[in-house]
């Protein structure tokens, strides 16, 4: 499981949800400037993950090695994105300058990523759409002349798949709520069908 | 007139009727019941003041009120005279509706919550997966709401709908509920916690 925050030096940061100290949720935590505290017995970290400060021992310099374990983290249009790999970069597809896309919302469905790809890829969403571009974890559709769906899709586990969504073009704005109900549909869609192997 | 709520901390629904109190600035008598090991709730004399044996209840001069929607209801219309709380306007139905859905589908976190906490013998399978979907449906109204620029389940501000469905939303983790899917409830009750009077409990953490 992961914690995602962002301190007041701007970019999101995603960590392993668990607290070096006794594996305590991060994301139970809470911000205060720069630095994530630890519900649990107080220890903050800095957004580069080192630990600076443990409450109980105040005179203390937490060690160097005392640090929150990080995943790369990248903003693009209206979605974070990560890789659990570690090594590699974030996966997000290139499509070009980062302005204009409006959110449309985020929605989780129990059942496996693959099925939920499908199921994207030939549901209605109100008008004639096309698949612009696809990889392992985004499906952009043109829907109608004037806009832009990107859906990325984030495998929680084998049996549950969250699907973020924003929207770009004219009308853009106009066509959330919409857009919004209509996911409601495809997730209902997609549920009452049975689960393929 | 004193009001008397039969209370108990740990309680999700003494919950709803602690914060609306605060929220209304009344004072009140908090009658500590011993809910868990002592069963005070269903003791004889706990039945005169409510027959079925639940918590919370609440006495306010001769009248005496069980379930937390219903006592939600009452402070509002006796003490809440601008009705922020329960607007009287187009908004009523809609207020009561989810107040309901607090009351009724929303209770199943709670059932899952005595389960796990204190070793109720339910269906906990059934109750969470209960859960789920009553929270669906909340997070779809919410998320509805957020496109509209709304933050609250009904109208621009606060109301019983949000106080009633506040406590098994917030409390549901310690009923194996997670929040992970609804990104739009983690964001009304971040707003709840904000609201100026709002009060934590164990188990809803008073840091936003
Ligand atoms: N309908 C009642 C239910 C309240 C409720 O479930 N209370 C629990 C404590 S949180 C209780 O007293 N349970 C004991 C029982 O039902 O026997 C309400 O909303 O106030
Ligand atoms: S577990 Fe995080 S500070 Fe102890």
């Amino acid at each position: 499981m992961l914690a995602m925050w962002r301190g007041e030096d701007g970019p999101v940061r995603i960590w392993e949800d668990r607290c070096p100290h006794r594996g305590m949720r991060l994301s139970f935590g809470f911000v205060r400037g720069d630095a994530l505290r630890c519900i649990y017995h107080g220890w903050s970290y800095r957004t580069d993950g080192q630990c600076i400060e443990i409450p109980a021992h105040p005179e203390l310099t937490p060690p160097k090695t005392i640090c929150a374990s990080s995943y790369p983290a990248e903003s693009r249009y209206g979605i974070v994105w990560t890789n659990l790999e570690r090594g590699g970069p974030a996966p997000f597809p290139d499509l070009g300058p980062d302005e204009g896309w409006l959110p449309v919302r985020s929605l989780y469905v129990n059942r496996p990523a693959g099925q939920v790809e499908a199921a994207v890829e030939s549901f209605d969403f109100g008008a004639p759409s096309s698949i612009r571009l696809k990889n392992p974890s985004a499906i952009l559709l043109g829907i109608g002349s004037q806009m832009e769906m990107l859906l990325a899709i984030q495998p929680v586990n084998a049996d549950r798949t969250g699907l973020h969504a924003v929207v770009r073009g004219e009308n853009a704005s106009a066509a959330r709520a919409d857009l919004a109900r209509r996911m409601q549909h495809l997730r209902a869609e997609i549920e009452a069908e049975r689960e393929k192997k | 007139m004193t009001i008397t709520l039969y209370d108990y901390t740990l309680s999700g629904s003494c919950y709803k009727v602690r914060l609306l109190l605060n929220f209304l600035g009344l004072s009140y008598d908090r009658r500590q019941m011993n809910f868990y090991p002592g069963r005070q709730h269903k003791s004889p004399e706990f039945l005169e003041i409510n027959p079925l044996g639940q918590l919370p209840a609440l006495q306010d001069g001769d009248l005496i009120l069980r379930d937390a929607q219903a006592i939600l209801c009452h402070l509002a219309n006796k003490y809440d005279a601008d009705g922020h709380w329960l607007p009287r306007d187009e908004r009523f139905g809609d207020v009561m509706m989810w107040v309901m859905f607090a009351g009724g589908e929303l209770m199943n976190s709670s059932a899952a919550r005595l389960h796990d906490a204190l070793g109720y013998k339910l269906d906990v399978h059934a109750a969470r997966t209960n859960a789920h979907a009553a929270f669906r449906v909340l997070e779809d109204h919410m998320t509805a709401r957020e496109i509209a620029g709304r933050k609250w389940i009904v109208g621009d501000t606060p109301t019983i709908a949000d106080i009633a469905s506040f406590p098994y939303i917030a409390l549901s983790g310690e009923g194996g509920i997670g929040h992970e899917d609804y990104p739009a409830l983690r964001n009304w009750m971040r707003d709840f916690r904000r609201l100026d009077r709002f009060h934590a409990m164990p188990g809803v953490p008073e840091f936003v």
